[in-house]
C-alpha cells in the first residue's frame, strides 16, 4: 500500500501485514545489496528509493507485495518484477501514482554467494523453481522453495570454477595484449617499410627524371646529326613502309585474336558451367515449389536447352588456329619479302596485298578488322597509332629506344609510388593495427559449412558437402556497430564495437549479393566465434582478435599513428 | 595484349544479365490459374446448372425425387424409406433415405444409392475401388451424440403427402417430410428453421453405364467420364456421382462458418453483383501459395458446418462429406415467400452444397443459440482437447533455425531481454536430406542438449514431420512403408510417387489401420532419436501437398486402404494423419501421461480433438492481419477455436509498427505463434528496436499475464465447445447490429472486449458496444458506456485497445517469467468490474497443465460471485481420487491482490476488509485503498494480500 507522507499513515499500521521482512542473519532485507543497505536502516519506515515521498511501515519490506512503484520494498520477493517498461502496466500496479515513470529502482535480487563473487539476479527469476546457478550460486533465488525445489549451495564447486576460468581469462588478456604489442609493432614496421619505400621511390624518380631529361636531349642531338645524313639516305619505297605497318597491324590482330579466342573459350565454359547448374537445378527443383521465379526460371531454361547450342565450329576454329601462327615463308605473310622489294608499283602492290595473304587471313581482316579496331580504339583498349615512323638511323632508333625504356621505369616506378602512397591513405584501424593482419585467414566450421575470413580481403562460406565455396564479400571497410549486451546489474546497455564490412560477394539466387559484417571482439587469438544469416544473404560474424583490445597503443605505440585516424 | 581483360568481364556481365533476365520474379501472388473455379470443375458445373435450369424453369417444374409412401417406416426414431428418382429416361432410380432424430436433438439426413450400395454397379478401367458411396467420413469425424431419441413420435396431426416427426426438447421440434417431391422443413416451436430441396436442386447422379452418346442428347457429358484439368487427366472410374441440395433458412440473412476461407465471418453471396463472390465457397484442402484475401478460394482445411443466425435464433447444418464440396450461398428477400417470413426478418438465405461423391448426409440443428450450436456440435465431433498450458503460450517459430547452437542462441536472446516464450519450433531443414525422424547431423549435432537448455526453463520444441516421405533407399521409414503396402496408391495400384520438400516422395496411408499404428510408433524416444519428452510435433502438408499433382494435391483416382478413391477422402485425409500422430504422442514411453500437441495445417471436422491449426503461409501485409480476425473467430464458432496466424506474416517483411499491431492482435489469437519465412530478416522480437522492442514485449506479457483466464476459456471449450474468442454474433446474439462484425472479439467468458488495430497509423480503435453495461479501458478504467453505438478508444502504437465489460470477475497473475510453467507457483490476482446490478462474476480452472490427472480429479475449478460487497469463491468441480493431493500441492498458490473497478462511493473511507475462509468462524483482516480518478475514469479499490488459497472457498467481506 503507498500513501503519501500527508496522507493515511496511521492507516499502515492499522493494516500491517502478518508477513515480516526476512533478515538472514544481517541487517539487510534479503535481497538488498551493501550499496542499497542505507535505504532499508528505518525499523519503522520504508521511503520508496526512487520516490521518497511515498513511504510503507517497514513490515511491507519483502511482504511479497508489491508497493512502492519503483519496487524498492521487495528486493527479495518477485512482487514487484513487473515493474519494468516491458510489463503492460494499469493504474491499479501504482494505486495513486499515475503520473509516475516505472522503473525499477534495484538492479535485481541480491545473491551473496559468499565463495564466490556476489550478482544480482532478476526478479523475475525469484523463487520460479528454477535454481539460477549462473547468478546464484548460493541457491538463495529459490528461498521459498516453490513447489518443493531446493537449490543447494554450490558457491564453493562454482567459484572454483569460475576462479579458475578467471585466471585463464585474465592470462589469455594478457597475452592478448602482448600479441596486440606484437601486432602493432608488426603493423608500424609494415608502414615504416612502406615509408622508407616512398622515400627511396621519390629518390628513384628524380634519377629517372633527370635520365629521361637527358635522354631526351641525346635523341635530339642524334636526329639533328642523322638529318644532315638523311639527304644521301636511300628512302625506303612505300610499299616497304605499307609492309611495315601491316606487319604490325596483323600482328597486333593476331594477338588479339589469340586473346578474344581464349576469352571465347573462358566464356563457353563459363556458359558450360552454367548450363550444368541449370540442368541440375531443373532435374531438382520441386516441381510445385511455388515459387513463380523458379517456375519461370525453368521454362526459360527448358526453351533455351530445346534450341540446342552447338559448340562452335571446327573448321573456322582451325582457321582461326592458322591465323594465329606468327607469319614466317611457310605461313601467313613472308614479310622479309615485302620489306625488301622494289618500289615499283606501289598502288598495284596494295591492291594486290589480298593476294600475298592467306584466304583465312584475308576473310577475316575484311569481317573484322574494321569492327574491331574500331571497338578497341572507342573502348580505350588501344590508341590511334599514328603511322609516322620513317626511316630511322640504328642512331636514332636506338636513342629512341633508350628513351623509352627510361620513360618507362620512370612510369613503373611513379605507379610504386603512387601505390604506396594509396596505401598510406587507407584506414588500418587504430594505430593501423589491421595492417599486420591483413590477408591473414582464419575458419570456422559451422553445420554444413566452413566459413573463412581473411583479414581486410574477403570473407567465404566453403560447402562441406561439395557444394564448392561462395565468396561472401570483398573487404569495404573498417566500421563500426553498436551491440546491446547485459550489464553486471542486468541492465541492457549498448557497447561500441569495431567491425570489418566486407560487401559485393557472389549473389544469392534471386536475391542481392552477398556480404559480411564481420563484429571484432577482444581476444587472444583471432578466431570465429558464430556466424549467422541474419536475413538473405546478409551475414555477420563475431570474430576474437588481439587487434581490438584495449590499450597498447600508447607505450610500445607504432612508429607513426596516422593524424586523421 | 593485358588490356583486352576488361572485354571477358563485360562479356561475363552481359551473359549473367541474359540469364538473370529468366529469373525476373514478377509480383506475388496466388498461381490462381492452377484451381479450378467452378466451371472447371466437372460436377459442380453440372450442379450449378441443373439449378439454373430448375430455377429458369420457375413453378412449371417439379424436383423428380419422390418419397415412396409405401416404403415408409418409423421405427426407434428412425424413418426409413426409398425416394426415387425419375430420369430422363423415365428410369426409376431407388435412392435409400434414414433420418434420424437424435437425443442431443440433432436430426440426420441420410440419402444412398442402392445399386452401389448392393454393388450393382461396373467400374471402368478394370479398376479395384469399391462400388459403394463413400460412407466412412462419420468414422473419422464423429466420435459422439449419435444416440437415437427416446421420445421421437410420428405426429399424428397430418396431411395427405406428409409425414410429421416430433422431436426435440419438449418435442419442440418438428420434421416435415413431403413425399413428393421430397422435401423436408425442420421446424422449432412451430416455426420452419432449416428447409431441405425447397428450391428443387436436389441432385444425385445414379450410377451409370458408359455409352455412346447420342446425337441430340439434350446433357452435356463431356465431364461425366474424364477430366483434364492443368495437364492431369482424372479417369473417373465411377462416372458421374456427384451429390446436390439445396438447404434454406428462411427469415435469416446472415450465415457463418463453412471454414477455411479467407474471408468476412458473415458469408457472401456467391452467384455474383456488387460486394459478392462470382464463385461458390469451396471446400477441398488445397496447398494455396499466397493466398487471395476475401475469396471464396479453398485452403488447407474444410468444416463443413453452416449457422444461419438471426435475432435471438441460431440453426446450423453440418454436411458430413469428404469429397470436393462448393457452396453457392443466394439471399432473397422473403416477401416473394411470405409463409417462411420470420418475425421482422426479410430475407432468407439460400444455399446450395454440391459435393462429388459420398453419400448425401446432413444434421440439422436447431439452436436456438450460437452456444447450443457450439455444444451440439461438439457432442457429434468432439471437442478441443485441453492442451497443455505451454501451448496456449507464445510461440517463437521461423524457416529455420539453421543449427541448434541457433536455437540455443534465440532462447539465451529471449531472457537476455526478459521476453517471455514457450516454445521455439524447427521448420523441415532440421532434418537429414529432408527425411523425417532423422536429424541432419551436421546443423543438429547434439539435439537432446538443446531440448536440455529448453527444459531448464520448462520450454518445449516443436518439429516438423509431413506425411510425405522421401523415396529413398537405405532410408528406414521410407522401405519399411513400401514393403510394408502402407503408403497411398496410384489409380493401377501400384505406389504413388510425387514430390514435395524431400523431391521424390511417397505418402503414408493412415487410412489403414496398420500404417496408422507403425507410424505411430516412429515418435518412440527409442525410435525417433534425438527427441526427448519436451519435443512435439508439427504436421504440415497434409492436405496432402504435392508439388506436381493437379492443385497441388493427389490425383482423385489415387486408392486408399479400403479401395477407397482418393476423391472420396481428400478432406478427412490430413485427420488421418493427427489421429495416428496423437497416439504417437500418447505412447512415445511406457507410463507416459502427456497431453500431445501437434499443430496441423490441414484439417476437417473432427481435428479439434487433437491438434490446434493454424492460418497458413500468410503474408506480412496490414490486409493479411485484418483477415486473421474474421478467419479464427470463424474458426472458433466452427468448433475448432484453437486456431492462429502467423504473427508478423509467413512472407516477406513487417515494418515495426506491423509487427508491434500484428503481436498486438496475435496475443487475441488461441494458438499464438510468430513465424517467418527463409527469405525473411529475423526477428524475433528482441531484435526489434526500441521503442516498438518494449511495446511487443507488453503485449506479450499481457498474453502470459492473462493466461489463467486462458486456459480457463480452454477449459471451457473443451467441455461445451464454446469459442476461445468470440464474435459479436456470439455474445450478443439478439444485436442485429453486430451480426456482421468480425473485426473486434471477445476473449472467453471473461468480458475482455478488444479491436486490435490493424491498419496504418492509427491513433485510436472505435469499439461496437451491444449493450448497455459499462466498459472500462483495461488499463486506466475510462468508463466508456452506451449500447449499439461505436465509442472511440485512443490506441497509439503502445497500446491495446482493450475493454472490460462490468459484471466480471478476471483473474490474472501478474508477475512475468520466462516461461508459463514457471508461473506454476505465482499469487492470483483478481480483477472485479461491478455491473449494473453490483454484482460481478467469473471462474477459473487450473490443474498441473500437462497430465491427464485432471481426469481423475487433479484440478482446481472455482466459480467467483460478487454480490452485496461480498466477493466469494465457490467449488464448482466434481471431486476424484486425485482432488485433495492436488489441492494439496496448491495450497500455498494464494492470490495477491483484488481490484475492484468503480466501487460503491461509500467505500471511500474504508481501509481494510474481512476474510472469512471455509470452516474458520473468526475473519481475518486486509488492507484496502480506494483510489479516486478524475472524471471520465472510474474509481478504484485495491485489497492488498488477502492470502486466501486459490483453491479454497472464501468470502471477502467489503
Amino acid at each position: 500500500m503507498i500513501f503519501s507522507q500527508s496522507s493515511l499513515f496511521l492507516a499502515v499500521s492499522l493494516a500491517a501485514s502478518t508477513v515480516v521482512a526476512t533478515k538472514d542473519g544481517s541487517s539487510r532485507p534479503r535481497g538488498v545489496a551493501p550499496e542499497f543497505a542505507k535505504f532499508y536502516k528505518d525499523p519503522d519506515i520504508f521511503a520508496c528509493i526512487s520516490h521518497p515521498a511515498l513511504q510503507v511501515s517497514s513490515s511491507a519490506i519483502n511482504d511479497d507485495y508489491c508497493d512502492c512503484p519503483d519496487g524498492s520494498d521487495e528486493p527479495g520477493t518477485s512482487a514487484c518484477s513487473h515493474i519494468s517498461h516491458h510489463s503492460p502496466l494499469s493504474v491499479a500496479d501504482r494505486p495513486g501514482a499515475n503520473d509516475l515513470d516505472l522503473t525499477s529502482a534495484l538492479p535485481g535480487f541480491y545473491c551473496k554467494n559468499k565463495g564466490h563473487r556476489p550478482s544480482y539476479v532478476p526478479f523475475q527469476r525469484v523463487n520460479d523453481g528454477i535454481c539460477d546457478y549462473d547468478f546464484c550460486c548460493d541457491g538463495s533465488d529459490e528461498w521459498a522453495h516453490v513447489g518443493g525445489t531446493k537449490c543447494e549451495d554450490r558457491c564453493k564447486e562454482l567459484g572454483k570454477e569460475w576462479r579458475k576460468k578467471e585466471d585463464k581469462r585474465q592470462k589469455s588478456m594478457t597475452a592478448a595484449l602482448r600479441k596486440k604489442k606484437d601486432l602493432l609493432v608488426d603493423a608500424g614496421r609494415q608502414e615504416k617499410e612502406i615509408e622508407d619505400d616512398v622515400q627511396r621511390l621519390e629518390t628513384e624518380i628524380e634519377a629517372h627524371e633527370i635520365k629521361v631529361k637527358n635522354l631526351e636531349t641525346d635523341l635530339e642531338e642524334v636526329q639533328k646529326q642523322e638529318q644532315s645524313k638523311l639527304v644521301r639516305g636511300r628512302k625506303k619505297g612505300k610499299v616497304n613502309v605499307l609492309a611495315e605497318v601491316a606487319k604490325d597491324r596483323v600482328e597486333e590482330l593476331r594477338e588479339n585474336l589469340i586473346e578474344v579466342r581464349k576469352e571465347r573459350d573462358e566464356t563457353r565454359l563459363q556458359v558450360k558451367e552454367l548450363e550444368a547448374i541449370l540442368s541440375k537445378f531443373k532435374e531438382e527443383y520441386n516441381p510445385n515449389s511455388n515459387d513463380e521465379g523458379v517456375k519461370r526460371a525453368v521454362s526459360s531454361w527448358e526453351e533455351y536447352a530445346a534450341k540446342g547450342h552447338s559448340d562452335g565450329n571446327h573448321a573456322r576454329d582451325r582457321d582461326l588456329d592458322e591465323i594465329s601462327k606468327p607469319d614466317d615463308e611457310k605461313s601467313g605473310v613472308n614479310w622479309e619479302h615485302w620489306e625488301n622489294e622494289e618500289d615499283s608499283c606501289e598502288m598495284d602492290a596494295v591492291y594486290h596485298l589480298a593476294a600475298y595473304l592467306p584466304p583465312s587471313l584475308v576473310s577475316f581482316l575484311e569481317d573484322q578488322f574494321i569492327v574491331f579496331r574500331g571497338f578497341l580504339e572507342k573502348n580505350g583498349f588501344l590508341s590511334k597509332k599514328s603511322v609516322e615512323s620513317g626511316s630511322e638511323s640504328q642512331a636514332v632508333q636506338d636513342a629512341r629506344e633508350a628513351l623509352k625504356a627510361e620513360e618507362k621505369s620512370l612510369g613503373e616506378t611513379r605507379k610504386q609510388l603512387r601505390n604506396r602512397r594509396e596505401d598510406l591513405e587507407i584506414n588500418y584501424g587504430p594505430a593501423s593495427v589491421f595492417r599486420a593482419l591483413k590477408g591473414v585467414c582464419i575458419v570456422r566450421d559451422a553445420g554444413e559449412y566452413t566459413y573463412e575470413q581473411c583479414f581486410l580481403d574477403q570473407t567465404k562460406q566453403n560447402s562441406k558437402k561439395g557444394g564448392g565455396s561462395m565468396r561472401m564479400g570483398n573487404f569495404q571497410r573498417i566500421g563500426s556497430t553498436t551491440i546491446e549486451e547485459v550489464n553486471e546489474t542486468g541492465d541492457i546497455v549498448t557497447v561500441e564495437r569495431t567491425t570489418l564490412e566486407y560487401v559485393r560477394g557472389q549473389t544469392c539466387w534471386n536475391g542481392p549479393a552477398r556480404s559480411t559484417k564481420v563484429v571484432l571482439e577482444c581476444g587472444e587469438n583471432n578466431e570465429i566465434l558464430k556466424v549467422s544469416e541474419d536475413e538473405r544473404c546478409v551475414y555477420s560474424m563475431i570474430v576474437t582478435t588481439p587487434a581490438v583490445c584495449a590499450g597498447g597503443e600508447e607505450e610500445d605505440a607504432a612508429p607513426r599513428v596516422k593524424d586523421e585516424l | 595484349m593485358a588490356r583486352s581483360w576488361p572485354v571477358s568481364v563485360r562479356w561475363t556481365l552481359l551473359l549473367l544479365v541474359v540469364i538473370l533476365g529468366w529469373l525476373v520474379i514478377p509480383g506475388v501472388a496466388v498461381k490462381r490459374e492452377s484451381f479450378k473455379y467452378c466451371s472447371q470443375s466437372g460436377f459442380c458445373k453440372r450442379n450449378r446448372a441443373y439449378a439454373d435450369e430448375v430455377s429458369a424453369k420457375g413453378s412449371s417444374w417439379s424436383s423428380p425425387y419422390e418419397l415412396e409412401p409405401s416404403t415408409i417406416q418409423f421405427k426407434d426414431s428412425q424413418l426409413h424409406g426409398i425416394i426415387v428418382k425419375t430420369t430422363s429416361e423415365n428410369e426409376k432410380v431407388r435412392l435409400p433415405l434414414t433420418v434420424s432424430f437424435l437425443e442431443s436433438g440433432a436430426a440426420r439426413v441420410v440419402i444412398d444409392e442402392e445399386k452401389r450400395l448392393k454393388g450393382e454397379i461396373d467400374i471402368r478401367h478394370n479398376s479395384q475401388i469399391r462400388k459403394e458411396r463413400y460412407n466412412e467420413a462419420e468414422k473419422w469425424a464423429v466420435v459422439g451424440g449419435l444416440d437415437l431419441s427416446k421420445s421421437a413420435t410420428l405426429n399424428a396431426n397430418t396431411e395427405e403427402g406428409l409425414t410429421k416427426v416430433l422431436y426435440g426438447p419438449g418435442s419442440s421440434f418438428q420434421a416435415i417430410i413431403r413425399h413428393a417431391p421430397f422435401d423436408v422443413e425442420f421446424q422449432r416451436d412451430g416455426e420452419t428453421h432449416v428447409q431441405f430441396n425447397k428450391q428443387g436442386y436436389l441432385n444425385m447422379e445414379h450410377w451409370r453405364p458408359k455409352l455412346e452418346p447420342e446425337e441430340d442428347s439434350p446433357e452435356d457429358q463431356s465431364t461425366w467420364w474424364e477430366e483434364t484439368f492443368d495437364g492431369n487427366t482424372d479417369s473417373k472410374p465411377r462416372g458421374p456421382e456427384s451429390l446436390g441440395l439445396d438447404i434454406s433458412f428462411p427469415g435469416y440473412s446472415h450465415v457463418f462458418g463453412i471454414p477455411e476461407h479467407a474471408d468476412s465471418l458473415s458469408l457472401r453471396e456467391t452467384r455474383g453483383g456488387s460486394g459478392n463472390h462470382e464463385d461458390p465457397y469451396r471446400l477441398y484442402n488445397s496447398d494455396i501459395f499466397e493466398y487471395e484475401l476475401n475469396s471464396p478460394m479453398t485452403l488447407y482445411g474444410a468444416i463443413p458446418l453452416m449457422q444461419a443466425h438471426r435475432k435471438d435464433s441460431t440453426v446450423g447444418v453440418f454436411w458430413l462429406n469428404a469429397a470436393e464440396t462448393w457452396i453457392d450461398i443466394v439471399k432473397s428477400s422473403s416477401s416473394a415467400n411470405p409463409l417462411s417470413l420470420g418475425v421482422g426478418s426479410k430475407t432468407t438465405t439460400h444455399s446450395h452444397w454440391i459435393s462429388e461423391a459420398g453419400q448425401l448426409d446432413v444434421f440439422v440443428f436447431l439452436g436456438p443459440s450460437p452456444r447450443d450450436i457450439s455444444k451440439i456440435y461438439g457432442e457429434l465431433t468432439g471437442y478441443t482437447q485441453l492442451p497443455q498450458q505451454f501451448a496456449i503460450a507464445y510461440h517463437q517459430c521461423r524457416w529455420n533455425y539453421v543449427t541448434d547452437e541457433d536455437v540455443k542462441e534465440v532462447d539465451a536472446q529471449f531472457d537476455k531481454y526478459q521476453i517471455p516464450y514457450d516454445v521455439i519450433w524447427l521448420d523441415v531443414d532440421y532434418t537429414d536430406d529432408r527425411k523425417y525422424f532423422t536429424w541432419d547431423p551436421m546443423t543438429f549435432p547434439n539435439p537432446i542438449s538443446m531440448e536440455e537448455q529448453l527444459d531448464d526453463s520448462e520450454r518445449k520444441l516443436v518439429v516438423l514431420i509431413d506425411p510425405h516421405i522421401k523415396n529413398e533407399d537405405g532410408y528406414f521409414v521410407s522401405e519399411k512403408m513400401k514393403k510394408q503396402g502402407f503408403a497411398v496408391k496410384n489409380k493401377d495400384g501400384n505406389i504413388y510417387d510425387g514430390h514435395c520438400w524431400p523431391g521424390a516422395s511417397n505418402w503414408i496411408d493412415c487410412f489403414n489401420p496398420e500404417a496408422a499404428k507403425w507410424w505411430s510408433t516412429l515418435y518412440r524416444y527409442d525410435k525417433f532419436k534425438g527427441s526427448s519428452p519436451n519435443v512435439f510435433i508439427w504436421n504440415d502438408m497434409n492436405e496432402p501437398s504435392v508439388f506436381d499433382g493437379p492443385e497441388v494435391t493427389m490425383p482423385k483416382d489415387n486408392i486408399h486402404w479400403g479401395n477407397w478413391e482418393h476423391r472420396d477422402i481428400h478432406n478427412v485425409n490430413g485427420v488421418t494423419l493427427l489421429n495416428s500422430t496423437f497416439k504417437a504422442l500418447t505412447s512415445r514411453k511406457k507410463g507416459e501421461n502427456r497431453r500431445p500437441f501437434i499443430l496441423t495445417r490441414s484439417y476437417y471436422a473432427g481435428a479439434q480433438r487433437v491438434a490446434a491449426m493454424w492460418t497458413g503461409d500468410n503474408q506480412a501485409t496490414w490486409d493479411h492481419l485484418a483477415i486473421t480476425l474474421p478467419m479464427v473467430l470463424n474458426n472458433g464458432i466452427s468448433g475448432f477455436p484453437f486456431a492462429g496466424a502467423d504473427v508478423g506474416g509467413f512472407f516477406h517483411n513487417p515494418g515495426p509498427e506491423l509487427l508491434t499491431r500484428w503481436y498486438q492482435t496475435g496475443i487475441w489469437y488461441p494458438f499464438f505463434r510468430a513465424h517467418a519465412h527463409i527469405e525473411t530478416r529475423r526477428r524475433e522480437p528482441y531484435l526489434i528496436s526500441r521503442p516498438h522492442r518494449d511495446y511487443i514485449s507488453q503485449a506479450l506479457r499481457l498474453r502470459y499475464q492473462l493466461l489463467p483466464a486462458w486456459y480457463t476459456a480452454f477449459h471451457e471449450a473443451s467441455v461445451n465447445g464454446t469459442p476461445i474468442v468470440r464474435p459479436q454474433f456470439y455474445v450478443h446474439p439478439t444485436d442485429e447490429q453486430g451480426f456482421a462484425l468480425d473485426d473486434q472479439l471477445y476473449f472467453g467468458s471473461t468480458g475482455l472486449l478488444t479491436k486490435p488495430v490493424v491498419s496504418e497509423g492509427a491513433n485510436s480503435a472505435d469499439i461496437y458496444i451491444s449493450d448497455d453495461e459499462k466498459y472500462y479501458d483495461y488499463f486506466d478504467y475510462t468508463v466508456y458506456q452506451g449500447a449499439k453505438k461505436r465509442h472511440i478508444i485512443p490506441a497509439p502504437i503502445e497500446k491495446v485497445p482493450l475493454l472490460m465489460q462490468g459484471g466480471h470477475v478476471l483473474p490474472r497473475k501478474d508477475r512475468p517469467r520466462r516461461s508459463s510453467g514457471l508461473m506454476k507457483w505465482d499469487p492470483y490476482t483478481l480483477v472485479i468490474t461491478l455491473d449494473k446490478n453490483g454484482e460481478a462474476d467469473g471462474t477459473l480452472y487450473v490443474d498441473d497443465g500437462e497430465s491427464y490427472e485432471y481426469q481423475r480429479g487433479a484440478y482446481i475449478h472455482r466459480s467467483f460471485h460478487f454480490q452485496d460487497s461480498v466477493l466469494s469463491s465457490h467449488d464448482i468441480g466434481t471431486k476424484g481420487s486425485k482432488t485433495a493431493e492436488y489441492l494439496k500441492t496448491m495450497s500455498h498458490v494464494k492470490v495477491e491482490k483484488v481490484i475492484v473497478v468503480d466501487p460503491p462511493k461509500e467505500w471511500q473511507d474504508k481501509v481494510s476488509v474481512t476474510i472469512i475462509e471455509d470452516g474458520v468462524t473468526t475473519g481475518t483482516t486486509a488492507s484496502m485503498q480506494y483510489v479516486s480518478q478524475p472524471a471520465g475514469k472510474a474509481s478504484y479499490a485495491v485489497v492488498k494480500k488477502p492470502d486466501v488459497a486459490i483453491g479454497k472457498t472464501w468470502r471477502i467481506e467489503f
